[in-house]
């Protein structure tokens, strides 16, 4: 007969050729490959303090036909450790979502069960397609006291574990980054920097349940965030950007009534805008063509004073 | 439900809708500072679990997207009219219980009863802009007050305000849908009878 078999990492393992007698002769293969006889106790095949290199098929075959008597797959891995569970509503008040991945890998097959329980109520976690460790639940309240419940367990052939999160409903509302960030420098103001974005997509009802928001926003060169909160609109101009100096902008938004704010969105980058210098050959051609009228002539400098190379006293 | 809406009326209302939603969200913080004095003066564990408690009027509420522009005022009128009873009466019986001994929370539940009350009266406001107006409180009894121990009517406290405080959200929000201009009409917000 053949099956898999799972073995905890470390642990000792003892394989019987199926119903063969202790002395009978035998010869055992793993992957295919003939197993040295010292580690054999007559037919009996022992592994001693197994590791997951040693996951793998092993057949065992009478001595003198050849005749396989037993196959077996070992497959050798760890119980489950207590799973990461996190849950989030990022499109209140539609439902929420819970997601949830292990701390180490176990090498072997896990499943997962979910139950989430308001007040008496279970509900169902529909799974999501992708990605896998992850299930939705639709509100079918709103504005409850009561406490949501979500337990989940993790199974496999070596135990199991759970974890259990308990949450108020305004608890966990935090709603994904703002979308399509975008910063401009505004002509003639060396000093503004315009910055615009989007509520997220994902957030379904913006107009009953509006979004406030928060702008950072700091010159390259400089370490610290300046802050502004916008409790509405989409927009916001900087007044105070030095000049000429680039600008990284991120934004975050938070429901204007609950939960939590949302992770910095995407950062844009923006320098003010800063006046074109003056072409200073056409002054020069100027004040040279006017001395030398009273002087020899000067032909007109061949560096114009905006190519790169020319240094204008700094 | 509401009669044809006159530009004057939309505007009346929509002002009023935005007056409430900031009333609602003062109130809102109030009732969470009082919570959080609540819970630590009367000895209370802030995460304990109270069932519902009978008499208080329950915030939750399933399909709240499809109540129309009434449903929310009258359910929202007659929570605030009861949470205004109620928490006269936990004025009272902290009075009775602590006398002056404990007046920063005796000066918060009034305050926050203060506040109950003005937005009952703003939600009457709105409700006068319907052909109906809003239901009379004649003849409404108040609950007797539940005769129960000290640690029962603490707990009791504990649900009154947890539930004011969600009540307080969902207010927000159901001033905010009736703010709303309602599909179709430039300027009626959203009073429409049917989702």
């Amino acid at each position: 007969d053949s099956h898999i078999q799972y073995e905890r990492v470390g642990a000792d393992v003892t394989m019987k050729c199926g119903s063969m007698d202790w002395d009978a002769a035998v010869t055992w293969t793993a992957n295919g490959t003939d197993i040295d006889e010292s580690h054999l106790n007559g037919s009996y095949l022992i592994l001693k303090n197994v590791d997951l290199t040693q996951s793998g098929q092993y057949s065992c075959y009478e001595g003198s036909s050849w005749h396989l008597k037993y196959q077996t797959y070992l497959r050798v891995g760890t119980p489950p450790k207590e799973p990461v569970l996190m849950c989030r509503s990022n499109n209140y008040p539609k439902g929420f979502y819970c997601s949830w991945h292990l701390p180490t890998p176990t090498y072997i097959p896990n499943s997962f069960n979910i139950s989430v329980i308001h007040g008496t109520k279970e509900m169902v976690c529909e799974k999501d397609v992708y990605p896998k460790n992850r299930c939705h639940i639709r509100y079918l309240q709103l504005f409850s006291t009561v406490k949501y419940k979500v337990t989940l367990t993790v199974t496999n052939a070596l135990g199991k574990n759970s974890t259990t999160l308990t949450f108020d409903e305004v608890a966990i509302v935090k709603p994904d980054p703002p979308e399509s960030v975008v910063a401009k420098p505004v002509p003639n103001n060396p000093r503004r920097l315009e910055v615009s974005w989007q509520n997220p997509s994902s957030w379904p009802d913006p107009e009953s349940f509006p979004l406030k928001f928060f702008l950072r926003y700091r010159p390259l060169i400089l370490d610290q965030w300046q802050h502004v909160e916008l409790s509405d609109g989409t927009s916001h101009t900087i007044t105070d950007a030095y000049a000429g100096k680039e600008y990284i902008i991120q934004v975050a938004a938070k429901d204007n009534d609950i939960g939590t704010w949302s992770d910095w969105s995407v950062a844009v980058h923006a320098t003010p805008w800063t006046e074109e210098p003056k072409h200073l050959t056409t002054e020069v051609q100027i004040t040279e063509t006017t001395s030398a009228s009273t002087s020899s002539f000067m032909p007109p400098p061949t560096t114009k004073i905006c190519d790169k190379g020319a240094v204008v006293g700094s | 439900m509401a009669a044809a809406d006159s530009p004057s009326a939309a505007l009346r209302r929509r002002d009023l809708c935005s007056r409430g939603i900031r009333l609602a969200g003062k109130m809102r913080s109030d009732v969470i500072d009082l919570l959080d004095t609540y819970v630590e003066r009367q000895g209370l564990d802030a995460s304990a679990s109270v069932a519902a408690v009978e008499g208080v009027p329950v915030a939750a509420v399933e399909r709240w997207d499809e109540q129309t522009g009434t449903q929310r005022l009258l359910e929202n009128l007659a929570a605030y009219r009861a949470f205004r009873v109620l928490l006269a009466q936990m004025l009272e019986e902290h009075r009775e219980q602590l006398g002056e001994a404990d007046t920063a929370l005796g000066r918060a539940l009034a305050a926050v009863l203060l506040q109950v009350s003005a937005f009952a009266y703003h939600l009457e406001e709105l409700l006068q802009l319907e052909s109906r107006g809003p239901p009379s409180e004649e003849g409404s009894v108040p609950p007797p007050v539940p005769h129960l121990g000290l640690f029962e009517r603490k707990l009791r406290g504990l649900g009154v305000l947890r539930e004011l405080a969600q009540w307080a959200i969902r207010s927000t929000r159901d001033l905010r849908q009736l703010a709303k201009p309602s599909p179709g009409s430039s300027s009626a917000p959203g009073w429409t009878e049917s989702p």
